[in-house]
This record gives C-alpha cells, structure tokens and sequence, in this order.
C-alpha cells in the first residue's frame, strides 16, 4: 500500500516535480535563514561571552546595578575563597575580578564622566587586547595606563601617549586624583560604552580608590551549554560557605542579548509558520484537485474491498511521500544554498558583536531536521482533508464519475 | 483453483434480493430505478440480467455488489442480511467474497497485471508466497502469463478485461458480479470473455451474475431474467446452454 501511493506520485509527473519543488524551495530556504539565525545567534553568544564572561558572582546589589558607594566590595579573603570555589566546578577554565567606579576624566580643559573599569590585564578569561583599535592593551605592571573608548577619543581629542587626569571619591569619600598615560584605543559592541568607559589596570583602581577589595568575579567555563550546570554548583557552595552572594549567567547579564534572543525565536517561529502555510495551501490545492481526477478509480478500489480507512491512509500516505521526497531535496538544496554563502564569504557583523566575520550558515540537526518536518507535516496534513472528502464519497456514485 | 469442491454445494443461495427498491433523487423528481425486485443467485449459477438502457440493470448489480444501499427491500448475502452492516463490515465481505468486471474493465493504471490481479489479495493480507502462485496460476488461466509485467495501457481491451476478470477472480469469490463486461468491446472479443467467464463457471463451479443488454451474451446464461423499468420480467431457464 505504501508504495501504491509513491507510485501514484508517478501518474502526472510534471504535477508531481511541480508540488515537490514547492515543498523542496520552502524547505531550502527556510534551512538557509534558520542556519543563517542559528550562526548569528552562536555569534553573539559568543561575543557575549567574551565580554562578560560565562557568569559573574558578586554582591546582589552590585549585580541588580542599585550598589551604592563601594559598600558591597569584595574584601581579599572573600575574594579568594569565591575564585577558589568556582574553579573547583568542573568546566571552568579560569576566573578574573573587576572594580568599576564613576571618576571625572580631565585633559587640558575639558572633562567627561566615565565610567572606570578596572581590570587585570592579561588575565586569560576575559581578552581586552582583542577590542584595541589603537596602541597597545593593558599589560602585566602596568600602573598608570589607560584605554579609552573610540568615541570618547574623538570627543576628546585623544591620542595614544597623551596623558590625562582621572579624578574619583575614595571609599573612605575623599577625592583623589592621578595622571594616567593613554595607551590604547578600543571599540565595543556598544556605542554607550566606546563614549563613556575606560579601562585601568585593577591595581591602579584600587590605589585610586584606596582599597584592597573587588566589586565582582567572572568566571569563564570551557562550554556555553554548562554554564548553568557551573553557576547552579557554584551558588550551592556560596550558600554552603556563607557568603551572601549572587550569580549571574551571560545571557541574564546582557538585556541586549535577552532582547535579541526573543528577537530570533519570533523570527525563526514566524519563518517556520509561514512555509507551514504556504506548503499548505498549495499542496492541498494540487491534491484535491489529484484525487477528484482519481474519483472513479478510487470507487473502484473502494468496491473491491478497500475500507474507507484504507483509502484514507493511502491518499494521505501521498501527501506524506510528497513530503518526504520534497523535504529531503529541499535539504540537499538547502545545504547546497548554505555552503555557497559560507564560501562566498560576505563580511557581515551580527548586532551585538565587536568584529565582523564571514556571513555563515550552521547546519545543526535542529537546521535541516525543523524544516524537513515541518515539510512532512504541511504536507501530509494538507493532503488529510481532500483526503477525508474523497472517502465520504459512496463506491457506487464514486464509479460514475469520470 | 481449485474450487471444483464449491459444485458439491451447487444450489445453495449466495445471493438474495428481497423487493429490492430503489429511488433516486433528481432535483424534486423521484426516479424510481428499482421496483420490488425479487432474485436469487445459487451457488454454480451463471445467471444473466437482460434489459435495454435504463432499465435498472446497473442499479441492481450495484445493489447486489454491496457498493450501494437499498430505498427499501434487503440483499441477503449467504442468507444472511446486509442492510444493516456498517460500511466497513460491507467491505470486509466485498473483499473476501465478491468478485467484481466492470464495463470500463477499471484497472489501476499505475501497476502492472500481475500487480492488479495481486491487488486483492493484499487486502485480505493473503501471504506472500501464496499471492505469488494464486496470482501466477489465475493469468495461467485467463491466457495472459506473458503480459504479466505490462501495464494496462500497454494492453489491448480484451487483454485488460481477462486481467479484470482474473482480478475478480483470484480470491475465490462467492460469486462474480459483472456489469456489461463485453460492451467496451468488439464482438470477437466479447465472445472470446464471455467463453473464458463460461469455463470457468464450468470448470470451477464460480457463480456468475451478469447484467447487459447485449443479445450476444445471452447464450452463454443457464438462466436469463429480463429487466425493464426496474421490474425483473420473466425467467428463461436454459438446460445446457449452447454459444450462439
Ligand atoms: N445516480 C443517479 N441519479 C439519478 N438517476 C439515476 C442515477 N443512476 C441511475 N439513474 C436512473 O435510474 C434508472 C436506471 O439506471 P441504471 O444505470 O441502473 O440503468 P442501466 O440498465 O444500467 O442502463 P445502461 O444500460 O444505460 O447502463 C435510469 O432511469 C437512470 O437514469
Ligand atoms: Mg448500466
């Protein structure tokens, strides 16, 4: 029976390559958009990743943005322990720490609020070096150096080798002020950060601001998919431990990549829906039309004892070959589609990220296996009303028809 | 076939109409196609319905076939009545027990001889084996063990109603039906059908009911019924019919 109807495929040919080209371009081209979502998606994961590291443990205030002054620093002793605890989680391949601060950026007579980063150069978690555009990273000893974004520079008038003044409230809430030389320019993902962020050697924040503490600890783990395996470990050790710390995963750390993510899911769901519809009606067309032509040879077999549930599954058994077929070439065109764009090479940067790469396609089993079922399915089910119809309709008054 | 033992049976209803009726509706007219019609079929019967065009003959075969549902009266099918089946116990019995030729011989276009002959007993979910021989055996029969690989439209009419014939026939039905299985067809050839339906009626004791309004076909009935105007006429028995 089942290949009484791929033979029946084979009756008008020309209807058949038409219905099944149909399905096979719907398929293609929603395999080359979804990989085309999926590699800019992993894109900016990954870019994410890199810039706020896997998760981050710190005070909840600090990580809910409402800290205020330094209060919620962690002290030395505190800070050891967390870095020691996260890397004992398996999967995590390395941990640094951060101390920002609002400071007053002064060169010759103009002054801008920025907000001052400080970091530890060269940590080999997070790689600022990556981001400079201009001049040199933060290195190891260095005291008073400092990056600038992009944009402030311009604003500024900034060179690498000028030097500025950055003035900042201690913890204890004195001023404090020292002359920094500008070692590098760097860009970002986003424009808010290349206008008002610097980065400083941790050691020279801390001097600045007159403490030993740090505001956060970022962790980086060796795949994205465990980072929540990681931070779920790691918050029962906090709580065991006693430390009144929060964390927090990449993709919560960055409402953009929240924003964007949803973003995708819309757009991949309203991508698949609407191949769903298309398929749908056409095939439904072509089908009603291939089993009302079939109308008396469907009487005949009905009064040689097919069951109405017999001729069902058949007719449907159709639309469910159709599908199959087409879906499967809509895949092999669909993979044809995506190497070509990943060897044509078009320079493309996702939002979100820093640098532009090769505009790419990943083929994922989630890829090729979405489309292909949802071309079995569009198919199939459209073939399951004409079908239905074409049972209802009595052997004898079936036979008559021409 | 062996169906030689169904002979020692010879007698035995099959088939029983019992004031078969049937209406159809056309916009407000009633067409009456069927009038109270009494007919039985025995067991071995080569019956022939004869009746001029519209007369009720198709109706009735329909009726008859299980494939159409009475205005009133009842089929009884080995004695038993069918008016109340549901359509998928009709089917059941139509599959394991009737034979069906039509005019237009009806064969599925896109399979083979051998694959339509074979069609019917995929339905019954016969065994591979056993299809494979029934289905070699019964082209043996109606001549055409060559022409098993073609398809029907690579066949000549004749070719193709022997192939609807042996398609009826492979899963040794109760009874044949057939609805003018010689119209579609030149006269030489319509001999040549109703010869093979009559050996095998012969031959195997396979109880034929046909309907035609083709006086050629007349003589190869042991019984002949006249229709007209959905009222089955008088009944001519004919002990041993002889080929005109
Ligand atoms: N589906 C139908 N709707 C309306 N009237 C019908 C229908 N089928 C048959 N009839 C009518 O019923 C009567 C009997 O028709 P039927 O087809 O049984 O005759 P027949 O003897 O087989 O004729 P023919 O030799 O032309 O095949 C005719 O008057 C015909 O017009
Ligand atoms: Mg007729």
């Amino acid at each position: 029976m089942a290949s009484l109807a791929l033979r029946n495929l084979s009756r008008n040919r020309r209807r058949t390559l038409l219905s099944a080209g149909i399905v096979a371009l719907g398929c293609a081209l929603s395999l080359a958009v979804l990989g085309f979502v999926e590699r800019s998606r992993a894109l900016i994961q990954e870019s994410t990743v890199q810039q706020f590291g896997n998760l981050q443990i710190a005070d909840p205030k600090v990580l809910e943005g409402r800290a205020e002054g330094f209060a919620s620093l962690l002290p030395p002793g505190d800070r050891a322990r967390v870095e020691a605890l996260a890397r004992a989680e398996r999967g995590v391949v390395g941990t640094t720490v951060q101390l920002s601060f609002s400071g007053l950026l002064a060169v010759r007579r103009t002054t801008a609020v920025v907000r001052a980063v400080g970091v530890v150069p060269q940590n080999g978690v997070l790689d600022y070096d990556r981001l400079v555009v201009e001049g040199r990273g933060l290195r190891p000893g260095d005291l008073g150096a400092l990056l600038v974004g992009r944009t402030l520079a311009e604003e500024l008038g900034l060179r690498v080798g000028d030097f500025v003044n950055l003035t900042a409230t201690t913890v204890a809430g004195a001023f404090n002020v020292s002359p920094l030389e500008v070692v590098g320019v760097f860009r970002f993902s986003s424009a808010e950060v290349e206008r008002a962020q610097v980065f400083v050697p941790l050691a020279f924040a801390q001097l600045l601001l007159a403490t030993d503490g740090v505001e956060r600890v970022v962790v980086r783990v060796d795949r994205l998919g465990r980072t929540w395996e990681v931070a779920r470990g790691i918050e029962g050790k906090l709580s065991a431990g006693g430390l009144p710390l929060a964390v927090r995963t990449w993709d919560v750390l960055s409402p953009f990549y929240r924003g964007l993510s949803g973003f995708f899911d819309l757009l991949f769901g309203f991508l698949v829906a609407a191949v769903f519809v298309l398929v749908f009606f056409v095939i439904l067309q072509i089908l009603t039309l291939s089993f009302l032509e079939r109308m008396r040879e469907l009487g005949t077999i009905r009064a040689l004892g097919t069951t109405q549930g017999e001729v069902f599954s058949l007719l449907v058994g159709e639309g469910l070959w159709l599908g199959v077929l087409g879906g499967g070439v809509g895949v092999l065109g669909g993979i044809a589609l995506a190497a070509l764009f990943n060897a044509a090479g078009i320079p493309w940067q996702p939002p979100g990220t820093v640098e532009a790469v090769a505009l790419g396609v990943d083929l994922t089993p989630r890829v090729v296996g979405i489309p292909w079922g949802v071309s079995v399915l569009s198919t199939a089910l459209s073939a399951v009303l004409p079908a239905y119809q074409a049972t209802r309709v009595p052997p004898a008054e079936a036979l008559r028809a021409v | 076939m062996g169906q030689g033992s169904f002979c020692y049976v010879k007698g035995t209803p099959v088939l029983e109409a019992r004031e078969l009726t049937k209406f159809y509706t056309l916009g407000k007219e009633k067409v009456r196609a069927l009038d109270r019609v009494d007919f039985t079929a025995r067991q071995g019967d080569f019956t022939v319905v004869n009746g001029p065009s519209g007369s009720g003959k198709s109706t009735l075969l329909n009726l008859l076939a299980l494939i159409d549902r009475p205005s009133a009266g009842e089929v009884l099918f080995e004695g038993k009545p069918t008016s109340t089946l549901p359509e998928r116990a009709l089917a059941h019995l139509r599959r394991e027990k009737i034979g069906l030729v039509f005019q237009t011989f009806n064969l599925i276009p896109v399979l083979s001889a051998a694959e339509n002959v074979e069609y019917p007993l995929l339905l019954t979910r016969t065994p591979r084996a056993e299809r494979r021989e029934r289905v070699r055996a019964i082209l043996a029969e109606v001549g055409l063990s060559d022409l098993a690989r073609r398809r029907p439209d690579e066949l000549s009419g004749g070719q193709r109603q022997r192939v609807a014939v042996a398609r009826a026939l492979v899963t040794q039905p109760r009874v044949v039906l057939a609805d003018e299985p010689t119209a579609n067809l030149d006269s030489a050839t319509g001999k040549q059908i109703m010869e093979l339906l009559q050996g095998l009626n012969r031959e195997h004791c396979v109880t034929f009911v046909v309907v035609t309004h083709d006086p050629a076909v007349v003589p190869y009935a042991e019984r002949v019924l006249t229709i007209r105007d959905g009222r089955i006429g008088g009944e001519e028995r004919r002990g041993e019919p002889r080929p005109a």
